[in-house]
């Protein structure tokens, strides 16, 4: 079984490290994030303990913060090598593109009124709408909590060149956003990508790079036909990862989705322990 | 050299003009123990009684930045005072601050720093924030208390609201439009997010379940 090309290549080494990497510091931020917010509460002092206390804990906030807007930064130039700038409109606009098109919208639409059963379901190219919607969620919230989070990094400083009580409203857009950020990833990312039926227990594209041409042919329909008519097909057809790789995949994964867990249901609990007044 | 004399009487007249009220009034150069709690400095002139008065300052009613910012709040008369409970019944140094001035026990100077009150408003008797002396005063609280954490603090950063307003509140909306707007938005960005998303993947999830189940049984 493991010796059949069954899978189909779908993330490069490169967008894998660039997903972990997100990973890493996502969860990193995560922890010292709240263990700050909810320094108040013995469960905030307990988050902070591993790093010595709310001082370590922001000081890491900060490093890690820097390392993925680098990060980002980044990624950033990769997107723009990656882009045929003679024939821009040929990857931004082709069916491997993850720019939103007009056919997204419309796949949305169709793809709810599946949901309600009212129609078949709308056969998804290469991404979907809501991989693009992941995508883009990590620019548009990366713009607003890193500008916040720079702007806070040194409050001094920032106020040499803003006023002072821009840092309130800094401190709030940094703050919401970073909440919106961690539940949407804790609940709506882990659920579609890992929980819903056809991918639960453990989707483990990300970490392998491939995945099942089973399974794509039921979510990506109209990418698997393209690669077929086209012939590209057989050139991206891969083995899945060995066993022994896969269990750690699995156990990666779940210790990463167990922490997101943790983190958002004791936030909850302790939510009515804090004394910030919104 | 023919406008030499004039000068001289140019001299002597401001010589007079400065000196005259000082001798008429009578220096005091002894500052009051509260003018010394709150600032520990100040020029000799201001100790004349009464003069602080001069000083007395309106904080402008709008704040920078097309009036985005915070200013637009209630000013009260006893922060223009040297000792802002002077005469306030039933006060004593030995209640808690937060008994009376309820609005002002959240700050996450306090909550997380663990800043007490009296470290940024200083001990007994305390100035009002607006008063000449106070070392709370904008034109010297970055560098009397902001500084004392915060190197290198300037006015600007002062301009930080360590008290700041509940951001969604409508108050807000008047004396801090920013605040208000900016949170505002994020919070209806936030929980769109969720509006959309938290039925849409629970209806799908079911969707997904259904037809899976479908297929078993029509297979099976």
């Amino acid at each position: 079984m493991v010796n059949i090309n069954t899978n189909v290549r779908r993330f490069t080494a490169l967008q894998m490290m660039f997903h972990f990497g997100l990973i890493v510091t996502f969860m990193l931020l995560s922890v010292t994030g709240l263990a700050w917010m909810f320094i108040e509460t013995s469960w905030g002092k307990t988050l902070a303990a591993p790093f010595g206390g709310y001082t370590g804990a922001l000081e890491v906030h900060k490093i890690t913060g820097l390392v993925l807007l680098a990060l980002f930064a980044l990624h950033i130039l990769y997107t723009l090598v990656h882009i045929d700038w003679k024939h821009p409109s040929r990857t931004l606009l082709g069916p491997d593109s993850i720019v939103f098109q007009w056919r997204d919208v419309k796949d949305f639409f169709r793809h709810l009124g599946w949901i309600m059963g009212m129609i078949k379901a709308p056969e998804f190219d290469r991404w979907s709408w809501w991989e693009k919607f992941d995508y883009w969620a990590v620019w548009w919230g990366l713009m607003i909590v890193g500008v916040t989070g720079l702007m806070l990094y040194n409050p001094v400083l920032t106020s040499h060149y803003l006023p002072g009580w821009f840092l309130n409203v800094a401190l709030w857009v940094h703050r919401i956003e970073a909440v919106l950020a961690m539940a949407h990833i804790f609940t709506i990312h882990f659920f579609i990508e890992h929980f819903r039926p056809r991918c639960f227990p453990f989707s483990a594209t990300m970490f392998e790079g491939s995945k099942d041409i089973k399974h794509l042919r039921e979510e990506h329909p109209a990418w698997i036909a393209r690669l077929e008519t086209e012939g590209g097909l057989q050139a991206l057809m891969v083995k899945p990862s060995p066993v022994p790789l896969r269990i750690l995949y699995f156990g990666v994964g779940y210790a990463l989705i167990g922490l997101g867990i943790f983190l958002l249901v004791f936030g909850l609990i302790n939510v009515s322990l804090l004394t910030l007044q919104i | 050299m023919g406008i030499l004399p004039n000068m001289k009487v140019r001299i002597a007249a401001l010589l007079m003009v400065a000196l005259i009220p000082g001798a008429a009034i009578g220096v005091v150069s002894v500052p009051h123990s509260y003018e010394l709690a709150s600032t520990g400095y100040f020029r000799d002139s201001d100790t004349v009684p009464g003069a602080y008065q001069l000083y007395l300052q309106t904080p402008e009613s709008k704040g920078g930045f097309w009036g985005l910012g915070p200013g637009d709040s209630d000013l009260k008369r006893a922060s223009f005072k040297a000792d802002a409970h002077a005469g306030v019944r039933n006060y004593s140094p030995g209640r808690r601050c937060e008994s009376c001035h309820e609005g002002q026990r959240y700050s996450i100077h306090s909550s997380r720093g663990g800043v007490a009150c009296v470290q940024c408003h200083r001990s007994e008797p305390i100035a009002g924030i607006n008063h000449y002396y106070s070392a709370m005063n904008p034109i010297r609280r970055h560098a009397y208390v902001c500084a004392k954490c915060h190197e290198g603090a300037t006015a600007s950063f002062a301009s930080y609201l360590v008290h700041e307003p509940s951001p969604l509140a409508q108050s807000t909306e008047r004396e801090f439009p920013l605040l208000y707007y900016a949170t505002w938005i994020m919070a209806i960005l936030a929980v769109g997010v969720f509006l959309i998303f938290i039925p849409y993947v629970t209806l799908w999830g079911i969707r997904e379940f259904v037809g899976l189940f479908g297929r078993k049984q029509r297979h099976g």
